[in-house]
């Protein structure tokens, strides 16, 4: 008789751990199961998060706070930067902590949680429920579970095994390369975004603090635009230009989807989450705290499913409607933004920087940064503007 | 030898595609953008599985540190 679970999660990064967390603290049996030997690491993250939007799902705790910035400073590739407040107020996250406390999080909740155990694949039981096979330690097991919780990442088998995985285009599909850095002491209330296609072809460049003259230099790349470059090499161009010689502490690479989310992200019996359900923001490839509401209303959605005993893919489609409902409308925008951005000429788009940073940061208004972009590059609020007006 | 697999025409037994290991961080963005699902990530393991490969190279600009690369499969080095 093999053991059964009400949802079982397949993987422990923050939407996992919200799933898994959320589904114990509802009273249903919850494994959550990490392939790697340590929860958090390695980290493949630029690490900020809009603090009230992280603070609805956890409590701000220091210990998990690199730093608190206030400020965007925008710059193009000629070093012209513009100041812009932030939607909300951004925290740099140590994402080794705050993974590991949110896994402690669903742990306290209830949720048994393991490491070094990876799932092999699925089986289709009866009654819509599902086997899972695990390699745990190196020993095959077999669960079964009412519905499983795909949170398995970027290079998930998950949607495969489900059958919804679907391929992101180069041009939807960011490559990732960032360090931590020592002794740049860059301005702690401020995270600077580089743009410039010359700099990061497709993407843009970032410079986050983490505290104590450290930061997280890194940046993301289309790798169709990338002319045989990697991404490494276009951060070791970026940081030979910005901070030469300076100490690396960490190397973090890795791969974002920027499609917006996958058409499907239900089956009988099964939900995809997080970088998994390609949930990242597709312009700014931003991850965490979507993939936490996506862990959060896919567990929703199992709780509801298992009081009905319908974990049905017709029935899940609940957890489809309420992420549309949610992040639709701002990710068929920002798709679109990125999509119009892209056609902008590289000196186009250094102008129309170094217009904005001649504002002063008083005279700094939508009908402002309208203006410029009108004058820079028209083409650009045509393709854009209709998304803002009623769409 | 040129013969179908998968869809696409495939060079057979001229060239492979190689993960050169001093480069590889385990990151797994090859993984998401392979049609046809022939690497796959373990902890710390990258695996190609060569006999669905089909050569198409999406996966090599994809690596953010370049360790994805076609190599002629007789250089025994690389195998």
């Amino acid at each position: 008789m093999q053991p059964g679970y009400d949802v079982v999660v397949i993987g422990a990064g923050p939407a996992g751990s919200v799933a898994a967390r959320t589904t114990a603290q509802a009273g249903l049996s919850t494994l959550l199961v990490e392939k790697r030997q340590e929860i958090g690491a390695p980290v493949r993250c630029g690490e900020a998060v809009g603090r009230d939007t992280v603070a609805r799902f956890i409590s701000l705790d220091p210990k998990w706070i690199s730093a608190d910035v206030d400020h965007f400073r925008v710059y193009n590739a000629l070093g012209d930067c513009a100041d812009m407040p932030p939607l909300e107020r951004t925290l740099v996250l140590e994402r080794k902590i705050f993974d590991r406390e949110l896994a402690h999080s669903a742990a306290r909740a209830g949720a048994e949680v393991m490491v070094k155990a990876r799932a092999a694949g699925f089986t289709q039981l009866e009654g819509g429920a599902r086997g899972v096979q695990l390699v745990v330690q190196g020993e095959p097991r077999e669960v079964r579970a009412r519905v499983v919780i795909g949170a398995d990442g970027t290079e998930a088998q998950t949607t495969r095994w489900a059958g919804l995985k679907s391929v992101p285009s180069l041009r939807q599909y960011y490559s990732a390369a960032q360090y931590l850095m020592a002794g740049i002491d860059p301005d702690p209330q401020v995270c600077q975004y580089h743009i410039g296609w010359s700099l990061a072809p497709g993407g843009y460049a970032w410079v986050f603090p983490k505290g104590e003259g450290k930061a997280n230099v890194g940046l993301v790349i289309s790798p169709d635009l990338a002319k045989g470059k990697t991404a490494i090499d276009y951060l070791n161009l970026f940081v030979d230009r910005l901070f030469p010689g300076r100490s690396v502490l960490a190397q973090m690479v890795g791969g974002i989807p920027v499609t917006n989310v996958l058409p499907r992200m239900v089956a009988d019996g099964y939900m995809a989450v997080g970088d998994a359900a390609h949930q990242s923001d597709p312009l700014t490839a931003g991850g965490i705290t979507n993939g936490m509401h996506g862990g959060l209303f896919a567990a929703e959605t199992a709780i509801e499913a298992i009081r009905r005993s319908d974990a049905s893919a017709r029935f899940l489609g609940r957890y489809e409607e309420r992420w549309d409902a949610e992040f639709g409308k701002m990710y068929r925008r920002l798709l679109r933004i990125r999509q119009a951005l892209l056609k902008v000429p590289d000196d186009k788009l250094a102008r129309m920087i170094s217009e904005v940073a001649r504002l002063d940061g008083r005279n700094m208004s939508l009908p402002k940064l309208v203006e410029i972009a009108f004058k820079t590059h028209p083409q650009l609020l045509i393709e854009v503007a209709p998304y803002f007006l009623g769409q | 030898m040129v013969m179908e697999k998968n869809g696409s025409r495939v060079a057979q037994g001229s060239k492979k595609l190689i993960v050169d290991y001093d480069h590889c961080s385990y990151c797994g963005a090859c993984v998401a953008v392979c049609p046809p699902d022939s690497i796959v990530l373990h902890d710390a393991t990258l695996l190609i599985d060569a006999a669905t490969c089909t050569l198409c190279e999406r996966c090599i600009p994809v690596c953010p540190t370049g360790a994805l690369a076609l190599r002629e499969a007789v250089d025994a080095a690389w195998v």
